[in-house]
């Protein structure tokens, strides 16, 4: 039986904490903010990250760079017999077309899988605890990837913007989301859903905008996923604010009564995009 | 002297001269609305509907049958027809209508039929009517003239139902206490006698001006207009009840109450009278109704009837009917549309204001119709909005609680759309309703959406008093200014501000708000408004306060807060 490593990025919200404590590997991405570079986790913290953003810092996304990728990968593969690297979605970043260019090299081909399922932040974390589970069965690296690449579709997350400023200054807006409506101050719904990022729906008040998300989820239930809350796993995510989540939290706990639900915070590669104030609730299916 | 019976050429001049003296009494029954508000609009609707009638009948050929004239009538006042009080009015001559056509020569007899099925075709359009209205008037001169079918004289005939109709015109502050407490009597009842009247004068020959200059009549847009009676029930069950209460039911419980039965039905009737409340709502889902009132006690007389069944077999006749009568529908009315690329899903809102429409615009509307209630839309003009729009859904948002009749009857002439007309009473309510819509829901779950959602957007519209009057015990001076709110006055003062921050917080109470809208209007400076925004922000310091540029006429500050 192999021994196969489990890999992804600081978008599934993994911390270096958690990360050891889980015995998987979890790359940081980088963020430039003036003329330095930060790794999430490691050198820029949460608040740090919302203090540069909401003081009108700049802030780039990027990628890995290929190197720290294959450092990674030859560090595992020193202990391990594979690895299967799980990164952020390939509908909003390029790092997981690299990580798979990478992964077909000689030295990677057949033991390094690059999932890409296209999963983001709560949903994408569920991947990685899917495919730690499916390592401890003793599924080979090809096997996991395969199995989490036919559920890929198999989870939706809702966003509710506070508001639409940073989706617009990052030039992230698409023709939905731009159509939104400009004039009055809104809160958009987005959705993300396979590599989509879009607008879902609009609200006029955060209290709407969560009737909205909840009635989305509980239609992705009954519709896609067996109308039965136990074939899946209900997440939120937030972007700054932890008091306002612990009261969505609340909400959907009676909205979704008995279903265990994720809390965490949102990637800082989502949040530069979406802005502070951002609270998301996401569905995944239960892998069978 | 007169004759015993009437000829299609003097039921025409009878009718024109109706309208016509309606029309010169115009500005006087628009006063008789029981709010003081500048832009009543009773007399106004009432005549825009009967001149769009009065139009075609005088365009007709002056040798033009019975049959002809009734049929220009009904048309006519169907499409022009706005305003509560004018589609009631319009229904009148349409039940009318149905009758006097199948005869040449019209007597004493025909009269009582046809006055009959008047009464009985205008109850049907508002299902559950209120008495002391122009629909009690109505009754009153039916009943009277059925006792008196067998008098020969028409002109004595004629003299004593228009009595009788004063009589009861005259009671009706008694039965409606809005009236008595204004000091007014019905305006739409008063607008009915003023057609009767008119009609006398020229039964009886008087020399009249009969001609029909008002441009109020839009142009022909070839509809079938049969259709109209066939869908008029949209909630299917007529659910009553009595709660026996078992704790405090006060008139904010009420308020809510009523807005919560508004968003599952219409035609709705709660009295609270110490220790019950008596309950009455047309809805689709009594199981609502019921236990939402379980809330406040035990229940008591429930009684549920299905009013789809018992109107099928009548409705199925009429559709039948209208079938074999109009081989050529709606086609005619499609050209126009082609302008705007289709789409699935489109929309129409009534709205008034620069500001405003831009807002809507911004949101997604499709087709905004000039209006309000300053001005409310004819179903024609809702008829000519869907045709523009070419979408297979139309979702329509009145805004406003005296267009919703006009839009539910334009619905019910459209045929190859799916027209859904969201009950909105503000535009803040259309607002709302339009900003929660989802595009990956179907349209039904959208319309529950959006309806649930209007019912939690409370408004507040602030304008000034054209008449001393009292209402809702709240004495008002002319001048004065008001906050009008979703259930009545709010707030009565001298200052626009102090009485727009008094509306609030009488709107708000102590409800839980996260957003209060500013709308301030064309007769507002900025300055004002932002002074309005401070004062409205420092006594609300956990809620968001957005202002904006309305520029609707007469009312300086629209105001939501949901």
């Amino acid at each position: 039986m192999s021994k196969v490593a489990i890999m992804t990025d600081s978008n599934s919200g993994i911390t270096q904490k958690e990360a050891k404590e889980l015995g998987i590997t979890v790359l940081p991405m980088p963020f430039n903010i003036g003329e330095q570079t930060y790794f999430e986790d490691i050198s820029l913290t949460q608040e740090e990250f919302y203090v540069k953003l909401q003081g009108g810092e700049e802030i780039f996304t990027s990628q890995p760079s290929p190197q720290s990728v294959m450092d990674a990968w030859d560090a595992l593969l020193g202990e391990y017999d594979e690895v299967v690297h799980i990164p952020m979605s390939s509908g909003l970043s390029s790092a997981c077309q690299t990580a798979r260019m990478l992964s077909m090299e000689d030295k990677y081909e057949g033991k390094v899988f690059v999932v890409d399922n296209q999963r983001i932040s709560v949903t994408q974390k569920q991947s990685v605890f899917d495919a730690m589970a499916l390592a401890q069965e003793g599924k080979s690296g090809q096997q996991i990837h395969d199995i989490l690449m036919e559920c890929k579709l198999h989870a939706s997350i809702y966003i509710m913007l506070d508001t639409l400023y940073y989706l617009k200054k990052g030039g992230r807006i698409t023709p939905a989301a731009a159509a939104l409506g400009q004039l009055l101050r809104l809160k958009p719904v987005l959705q993300i859903q396979g590599e989509k990022l879009d607008a879902f729906a609009k609200a006029r008040t955060s209290a709407q905008g969560k009737i909205t998300m909840i009635n989305a989820i509980r239609n992705d239930i009954t519709n896609r996923f067996g109308d039965d809350l136990a074939n899946v796993h209900l997440a939120i995510a937030y972007a700054g604010d932890r008091q306002a989540a612990e009261v969505w939290k609340k909400e959907v706990q009676e909205a979704f009564p008995g279903c265990e639900i994720i809390m965490d915070p949102l990637s800082l590669s989502v949040s530069c995009h979406i802005g502070p104030g951002a609270l998301a609730l996401a569905v995944s299916e239960v892998l069978k | 002297m007169a004759a015993n019976t009437i000829d299609a050429q003097l039921f025409a001049r009878m009718f024109l001269a109706g309208a016509k003296n309606l029309e010169a009494k115009k500005e006087y029954i628009n006063e008789l609305n029981v709010f003081p508000v500048p832009d009543g609009d009773t007399g106004t609707n009432m005549t825009l509907t009967i001149m769009s009638a009065a139009k075609e009948v005088s365009a007709l050929d002056e040798n033009a049958s019975m049959e002809e004239i009734a049929k220009a009538m009904s048309s006519g006042s169907l499409r022009g027809a706005r305003g509560n009080s004018g589609v009631i009015l319009s229904q009148i001559l349409r039940g009318l209508c149905k009758v006097i056509k199948t005869s040449d020569r019209i007597d004493v007899m025909t009269l009582v039929l046809a006055y009959e099925k008047a009464v009985e075709t205008a109850y049907k359009a508002v299902m559950k009517p209120k008495e002391g209205t122009i629909l009690t008037v109505a009754k009153g001169m039916a009943e009277k003239a059925k006792e008196l079918c067998e008098m020969e004289d028409m002109d004595a005939f004629i003299d004593e139902v228009i009595k009788y109709g004063d009589e009861v015109l005259a009671q009706t502050p008694e039965m409606l206490p809005v009236l008595k407490q204004a000091g007014v009597v019905d305006s739409g009842g008063q607008g009915l006698m003023e057609v009767m009247k008119g009609a006398q004068r020229a039964f009886r020959g008087e020399e009249l001006d009969l001609t029909i200059t008002e441009a109020a009549a839009k142009p022909r847009t070839n509809v079938d207009s049969s259709a109209a009676e066939t869908s008029d029930i949209k909630y299917g069950y007529c659910t009553e009840f009595i709660i026996l209460l078992h704790k405090l039911f006060n008139i904010k419980h009420e308020m809510d109450f009523k807005a919560f039965l508004e968003s599952i039905g219409d035609s709705i009737v709660v009295v609270a009278d110490d220790d019950i409340v008596k309950v009455h709502v047309h809805t689709n889902d009594p199981g609502l109704a019921i236990q939402r009132a379980l809330t406040f006690g035990e229940l008591s007389n429930l009684k549920i009837d299905n009013m789809r069944l018992e109107h099928k077999e009548k409705l199925f006749k009429e559709a039948e009917k209208a079938k074999t009568e109009n081989n050529a529908p709606a086609a005619a009315t499609k050209p126009v549309a082609e302008q705007m690329p289709h789409k699935e899903v489109g929309f129409i809102s009534v709205s008034i204001g620069e500001g405003l429409n831009e807002i809507l615009r911004d949101l997604g509307v499709d087709y905004i119709i000039e209006g309000g209630q300053t001005m409310n839309p004819s179903t024609d003009d809702i008829m000519t909005a869907i045709e523009h729009v070419n979408a297979d859904t139309i979702f329509i948002f009145p805004n406003n609680k005296n267009i919703i009749l006009a839009a539910n009857q334009a619905q019910s002439l459209v045929e190859d759309k799916k027209i859904i007309v969201v009950p909105t009473r503000t535009i803040p309510q259309g607002i709302t309703a339009i900003i929660n819509y989802v595009p990956d829901l179907s349209p039904e779950e959208n319309e529950e959406t959006m309806k649930e959602e209007i019912a939690n957007v409370k408004t507040g519209e602030v304008t000034y008093a054209v008449r001393d009057t009292v209402i809702d015990d709240k004495e008002i001076r002319e001048n004065d200014i008001m906050g009008i709110g979703d259930s009545g006055i709010l707030a009565v003062g001298q200052d626009i501000a102090d009485t727009t921050v008094e509306m609030t917080r009488e709107m708000i109470g102590s409800d839980a708000v996260e957003l209060i809208s500013i709308y301030y209007g064309a007769d507002v400076a900025r300055e004002d408004a932002e002074g309005l925004k401070e004062r409205i922000e420092a006594e609300y310091p956990r809620c968001d306060v957005e202002l904006q540029f309305g520029g609707q006429p007469i009312y300086y500050y629209v105001i939501s807060a949901e």
